[in-house]
């Protein structure tokens, strides 16, 4: 039973990615169908995709982080 | 993985892996430093892998940026060729679409130079922990010099103990996020004035209910703010490394589970190519890491000066 917090990060990284693959997917999506629509504006959706994916992206990578810290500090 | 590989030969290969792995990103410990300095008001300042890092990061920023643009700009006719255009061209880029776009056309002159040496020095600190030189100077000695592993007043020796990735360890990443949140307040001041700027934490006209939420909010995402950039940086830099690490890891992992070499052989046909592709995985995101970090500190110095009511 003292090994159950391995269990508990194994279990913390798939839902991390599950939500970090969720949300950069819907990113994705909706900026290659708004560029597939106006393809004159991929500039400025890049852009506006840019900034909320780093952010999504930085909340996995935090996730991560905290997982490392459990197994490496119990 | 040579330095480490051999330490020990009691406990089993799966106990080694994940010491190895962190062995191999961390800095190099305190008892192992390069250079042995006095403690300074409790703060040890031996040097250690990952400030000797920084120096080679410094070095290289200086001869491959700074020396050619200051050659560059004393000449009578400034035409740029050879290195000056790559040069320009990240200049240019940083400048128009990281800079002018966030910040704004008034303090583009007043900001560009910081996400610019942020930009560099980001790219090189990344890009130098890709390359294995360390390890390979370590096979050299070993094997052609036959410098024994124990020894550790041999300086290559030394420099095996620790990553290269000095972007990778969290108080080099905190160190540049505590400038990105200096940078805010003084944007901040510069622009408002210092009243208006911790005015504009909040927006004046809303009920004062709400204003009991929404300025501890705002407090705490002011310290937030540096906080991600400095794990978002570091734990992407260290990430990638385990990732190959590990996967590498799974050729000694599976020769000792089924006690026989050639499966370790084996395994090494899918591990190696793996590996190989992570590390070209790598190259972007040493390219994006840098670019994150700059775009986002000249998102936050920009939400500081065009505030939006």
């Amino acid at each position: 039973m003292e090994n159950l917090h391995l269990f508990g990060v194994g279990v913390g990284l798939g839902l991390i990615v599950i939500g970090a693959g969720i949300g950069i997917g819907r990113l994705a999506a909706g900026a290659a169908e708004g560029i597939a629509r106006q393809p004159e504006a991929s500039d400025k959706i890049t852009a506006a995709v840019n900034l909320p994916l780093f952010l999504l992206e930085g909340v996995a990578i935090l996730g991560e982080v905290f997982a490392l810290l459990i197994v490496l500090m119990k | 993985m040579i330095a480490s590989g051999e330490q020990t030969h009691d406990s089993s290969v799966m106990d080694q892996v994940g010491d190895n792995i962190i062995h191999h990103v961390s800095n190099s410990s305190l008892d192992h430093p390069l250079i042995h300095l006095p403690h300074v008001f409790g703060i040890d300042l031996s040097v250690t892998k990952h400030v000797f890092m920084l120096w080679i990061v410094a070095i290289v920023v200086a001869c491959a940026v700074i020396i050619p643009i200051q050659k560059y700009l004393q000449k009578n006719k400034p035409v740029p060729s050879g290195w000056m255009n790559l040069l320009e061209m990240v200049v240019k880029f940083v400048r128009d679409s990281i800079v002018q776009p966030n910040i704004g056309s008034k303090y583009t002159e007043m900001w560009a130079p910081m996400i610019l040496t942020f930009f560099f020095f980001i790219l090189f600190a990344n890009g130098i922990g890709l390359i294995p030189i360390f390890d390979l100077l370590g096979a050299l000695n070993r094997f052609i010099f036959q410098v024994p592993a124990s020894d550790d007043h041999n300086i290559i020796n030394a420099l095996l103990h620790g990553g290269v990735t000095a972007t990778g360890n969290f108080n080099v990443t905190a160190a540049l996020a505590v400038i990105t949140f200096f940078a805010i307040l003084i944007a901040g001041t510069r622009a408002h004035g210092f009243i208006n700027h911790w005015k504009n934490l909040a927006p004046p006209g809303l009920p004062w209910p709400v204003y009991l939420i929404l300025i501890p909010i705002e407090i705490i995402g002011m310290f937030v703010k540096p906080f991600a950039l400095t794990m978002r940086l570091a734990a992407n830099m260290t990430g990638g490394h385990i990732a190959i690490l590990a996967i590498l890891s799974f050729m000694a992992i599976f020769a000792e589970m089924f006690n026989s070499a050639i499966t370790g052989m084996g395994v090494a046909l899918f591990s190696v190519p793996l590996a190989t592709a992570i590390s070209g995985l790598e190259i972007i995101v040493v390219l994006v890491q840098a670019y994150v970090f700059t775009l986002l500190s000249a998102v936050f110095i920009g939400m500081a000066i065009n505030v939006h009511h």
